[in-house]
């Protein structure tokens, strides 16, 4: 086929929306809305992912060392603990360090420490885990380090985010697998519907010597440009929706924030793959359901 | 040119369209079919468009054996084909141009032989005004001279024209007639079905005459 009848395929496609506008409006609401529905199930899906990322953050476990431990021992432990994969941060926190912030902590009992001259607390390791599914594994390994004394994990908090994270992905996946076979199905109903009422016109095509491809392009087209088009009304709409409830939830953000969570994502930082997303998803759902409704009719 | 060695057609709910059907039309020919409601002559025009196969016998058209040619290479077939309809089978999102020009634009014709070649066989047959007319803005003979128009457009060996006068007035269905006829003397094949004995009466020439799905008849009047 030559580059110019490409060109006049594709202009054919765009101008049959204008001609079939009525379903062309159907197919773009839709679209758009099941775009939507999609779309904001997937934010709603991260930004719960973000906010147990941010609790998942908040763990801490303490590495208290034996009394005995040199100091090369300790700046060795240190650099094995850096060196773990799955540790993020790791902090040596001193006897004497911890004797002054218990000290801090306890004003009403100050006469008690004017007996104690030195630290009677050991010296310790704060650190914190990247990734709480293989704390367990972490503390092993910790546990296997010469001049350990004990070691403080926080296992009940650990376990619960263990199973919200589970439960949260095993949730995403039903609700969106369900939204995503819902959203086919209408769709690819509603184009049925929309090329039916163009069969006579697809059937004069094929008798005047038309190929199958000469006549899905023009389909193909309209149905790419009707998904960009209800791509881009579901982009403002997320926009839009987004940024007010980004704003609510901003407005009464004191009750997250011991939680460390300082609000939902920012749009800025999910507007490039939303945009993409929304545009590709829209014009190869759109695209699929019109040329897979074409070939019924375009066979001979 | 076309030729039916012993056809036979049974549709999938048993019916015999057609049955032990032979005939031979040769390059040039203006013929007649004639036949009663269901007597098969739609079934023959569907076999020669390969719409349908023959369930027995040899079916031969300007030179594709339409039995060894697969669905997807139709277009093949059909390219070399003119076709004109009872109910014209137009577009109606496309102008009378864009309907005729459709069928040079599916053969990848060059821009400038489309923009030459349309509107003289629209002149021809009497639109040179109303190219840029939709179909709903056409009456029924003019919608059928764009049917024309385009069956003609691609200079085919063969005309098929299924009942062409069916949906016009006297006057017009003879223009018609007319047309084919003049078209034929320029040497193409016409095959034109029609249940209008009166014209058969009038132009006479070969007549093939279908009944219950054979033929019954087949000679000059």
């Amino acid at each position: 086929m030559k580059l110019g009848s490409v060109g006049y395929l594709f202009k054919q496609g765009l101008r049959n929306i204008w001609v079939n506008r009525i379903m062309s409006l159907a197919s773009f609401c839709i679209l758009m809305v099941s775009l939507l529905l999609i779309g904001f199930t997937v934010l709603f899906i991260i930004n719960i992912n973000m906010f147990i990322g941010s609790v998942e953050n908040k763990n801490e476990v303490i590495i208290f060392l034996e009394d005995d431990v040199t100091d090369t021992q300790i700046e060795q432990m240190g650099v094995k603990l850096k060196n773990m994969p799955n540790v993020s941060e790791s902090v040596f926190y001193s006897k004497d360090e911890a004797f002054e912030d218990l000290k801090a902590q306890m004003t009403d009992a100050e006469f008690a420490f004017t007996y104690i001259e030195d630290s009677p607390l050991p010296d310790a390791y704060r650190i914190k885990v990247r990734n709480i599914d293989d704390m367990d594994g972490t503390l092993n390994e910790i546990n296997r380090m010469e001049g350990i004394f004990s070691v403080k994990a926080p296992n009940d908090f650990v376990n619960i985010l263990i199973g919200m994270k589970s439960f949260v992905s095993v949730l995403s996946a039903m609700v969106m697998t369900a939204l995503v076979v819902v959203c086919l199905v209408i769709i690819s109903n509603t184009m049925r519907a929309s090329v039916d009422m163009r069969r006579r016109e697809i059937s004069i095509m094929r008798l005047v010597g038309a190929t199958a491809a000469f006549i899905k392009i023009p389909f193909l087209a309209e149905g790419v440009a009707m998904g960009v088009l209800a791509g881009a009304a579901a982009i403002v709409i997320t926009g839009a929706g987004y940024s007010e409830v980004a704003k609510m939830f901003g407005a009464d953000i004191s009750m997250w924030s011991p939680m460390g969570i300082s609000g939902l994502i920012p749009l800025k930082d999910i507007f490039m793959p939303m945009t993409a997303g929304y545009i590709l998803a829209g014009a190869a759902i759109s695209a699929a359901g019109t040329v897979m409704s074409t070939s019924k009719y375009v066979k001979v | 040119m076309i030729e039916l060695r012993n056809v036979s057609v049974v549709y999938p709910n048993g019916a015999e369209a057609l049955k032990d059907v032979s005939l031979k039309i040769n390059d040039g020919e203006f013929v007649f079919i004639v036949g009663g409601s269901g007597a098969g002559k739609s079934t023959l025009i569907k076999l020669l468009l390969k719409e349908i196969s023959p369930n027995e016998g040899l079916v031969l058209v300007n030179g594709f054996n339409l039995n060894n040619l697969k669905k997807n290479k139709a277009h093949k077939l059909r390219r070399k084909i003119g076709f004109v309809f009872q109910d014209f089978k137009l577009i109606n999102s496309m102008t009378a141009e864009e309907n005729v020009a459709f069928v040079l634009r599916s053969i990848d014709a060059p821009v400038k032989w489309i923009r030459n070649r349309v509107p003289y066989v629209l002149s021809l047959v009497g639109l040179k005004d109303k190219v840029k007319r939709y179909p709903g803005e056409l009456s029924g003979g003019e919608q059928q001279r764009v049917a024309m128009a385009r069956a003609l457009v691609n200079d085919p060996m063969l005309i098929i024209a299924d009942e062409p006068t069916g949906n016009l007035d006297p006057t017009t269905s003879w223009e018609i007639i007319d047309l084919l006829q003049e078209i034929n003397r320029c040497g193409t094949t016409v095959l034109m079905v029609t249940h209008e004995h009166e014209f058969v009466r009038h132009f006479g020439g070969r007549t093939i005459k279908i009944n219950e799905g054979r033929v019954v008849f087949d000679d000059y009047i």
